[in-house]
């Protein structure tokens, strides 16, 4: 909790993957998200194609820490026989309030037709779909613009709001033209200025405070939001409000 | 306590700032005056500054555009950029008789296939090390095994490691531990409850916070910094008092 609003960190992973530092220990986590007052994080396993074996991962870490933990379902179009059943299980039963997809461990760029029926499960259930998204072609935040549309009662947010500049361009542009369509702030390149950027030309209510934990940290990515030249709603907005509007909380 | 507004809580000397335009990205601050006043909007007392143009086209030009950026208020001190060419070479020299460097900064060779190796940079290393000048060395596209066999033939130089990444993360204990004379520079160092880590295993006085503004935010890296377990000591030696005392000429 900060100033009375729930801080709600809506980019985490789970699985280790040590060669870069990242550890899923629940006691490091929360010993990071109670140094600054991060009360949840949103997390899914991205490391299985199968869904399954990831999303059960995810599920029992979750129970460790349900009140601080959100899981939210990974499926791949890898295996496209599994996405819509193991989708409906990882809702209805392990109770995963949104979707986490990852174009970059597939062949195809997130608008092509192997994904769509994936945004037609979110449609039918109004859920919050968050993407990988960057300048690569797998992953460019201009194909939001063509599925939001499609797609009007999910909603789709554009992890790390493209990265970088070109594609972050893309990622504000799908958000003015798509009232389905949010932004979310985790970064590694912490430029000066975005947070600013995505608050004054998206606006404030379609932005989501991620942090990529436990790839990194998330005190230097709340950071960047609490020394934003922003207003204190904006902030307020960003840290929890928006996402808990979005996962219905 | 976390508030959504955020002041530093011990004095900070910023160890990693740039300053002016890179050939192909303006900064976000137009003169010397628009900078400090994000250094006050940030609670930063005083900042170590070199050049955008040294790193990225001249270290001879950008050392002379930086005068320009230092000011007589004690709050910006000079951070040479070198490289191990004689022209170079005889800049910091030049400044260095005038009692004018307190470090330097390396420009990165390895961009022009010229390997950090002793049989490259003796000279340079030598004078640096004999004259008890610190050196700045960024990671970005370093290799370990040059960077560790290097250094190690140069035991008293003293070196700070600047912008270690998740990715340096398999790197970053054994570098410290087979350098006992380099300290770690802060500002992309990300891994989750690292910092702390590596101030149980090798004490604070090996760390020292850097935004690497304008690259980087300026605020992010020092909000973390507060909100860690770091006792206040340890924090007032990472956010200023390590610099202070490398700039000094001190060794651990």
């Amino acid at each position: 909790m900060i100033d009375g609003t729930q801080v709600i960190d809506f980019h985490g992973h789970v699985g280790r993957w040590d060669p870069l530092g990242m550890k899923d220990d629940p006691d490091l986590m929360l010993h990071a998200m109670d140094s600054a007052g991060i009360d949840k994080s949103c997390l899914f396993n991205i490391f299985h194609p199968d869904g399954t074996t990831g999303n059960d991962l995810l599920a029992r870490f979750v129970a460790q820490y349900p009140d601080r933990f959100i899981g939210f379902a990974y499926v791949s179009p890898m295996m496209p026989e599994r996405m819509i059943p193991e989708l409906t299980r990882a809702i209805d039963e392990l109770k995963f309030p949104a979707i986490k997809l990852y174009p970059p461990y597939t062949p195809w760029p997130f608008n092509q037709p192997q994904w769509h029926p994936i945004y037609e499960f979110a449609d039918e259930r109004g859920l919050a779909v968050l993407f990988h998204t960057n300048g690569g072609v797998l992953s460019r935040p201009r194909y939001l613009a063509e599925i939001a549309p499609r797609y009007p009662n999910a909603k789709f947010v554009a992890g790390h709001s493209g990265n970088t500049a070109e594609p972050r361009a893309e990622a504000i542009a799908a958000a003015q033209a798509h009232p389905n369509v949010y932004l979310e702030t985790c970064s590694t390149y912490r430029t000066p200025g975005v947070i600013e950027q995505l608050v004054n030309e998206a606006g404030a209510d379609r932005v989501l405070f991620g942090s990529d934990t436990t790839l990194m940290d998330p005190r230097p990515q709340l950071g960047k939001i609490i020394t934003a030249r922003i207003s204190d709603d904006a902030k307020r907005q960003i840290l929890g409000g928006n996402a808990r509007r979005l996962l219905g909380l | 306590m976390t508030s959504l507004n955020f002041k530093p809580r011990v004095p900070v000397f910023d160890a990693n700032l740039r300053v002016g335009d890179l050939r192909d990205e303006p900064a976000p601050y137009r003169n010397r005056d628009e900078l400090l006043a994000e250094l006050d909007r940030h609670g930063v007392e005083r900042a170590l500054i070199y050049h955008a143009q040294a790193e990225n086209i001249s270290p001879i030009d950008g050392n002379n555009y930086l005068e320009a950026w230092l000011g007589d208020d004690g709050r910006t001190y000079p951070q040479w950029m070198v490289m191990p060419t004689a022209d170079s070479l005889s800049q910091i020299q030049s400044l260095h008789a005038e009692g004018r460097v307190d470090c330097v900064r390396l420009f990165d060779t390895g961009q022009r296939d010229l390997p950090f190796r002793p049989w490259a940079y003796n000279t340079l290393l030598s004078w640096l090390s004999e004259s008890r000048i610190p050196v700045w060395i960024p990671l970005l596209d370093a290799d370990a095994d040059d960077l560790v066999t290097t250094l190690q033939a140069y035991p008293d130089l003293v070196s700070v490691l600047v912008g270690a990444h998740y990715v340096h993360a398999l790197w970053v204990r054994p570098v410290l531990t087979a350098l006992p004379n380099a300290h770690l520079e802060l500002s992309r160092y990300e891994p989750i409850c690292e910092i702390e880590a590596l101030r149980d295993e090798f004490g604070a006085e090996r760390l020292v916070y850097g935004s690497w503004y304008s690259r980087y935010a300026m605020g992010p890296m020092l909000f973390y910094l507060h909100h860690t377990n770091l006792s206040d000591a340890e924090l007032a030696s990472v956010c200023a008092g390590n610099l202070e005392h490398i700039l000094q000429g001190g060794t651990q």
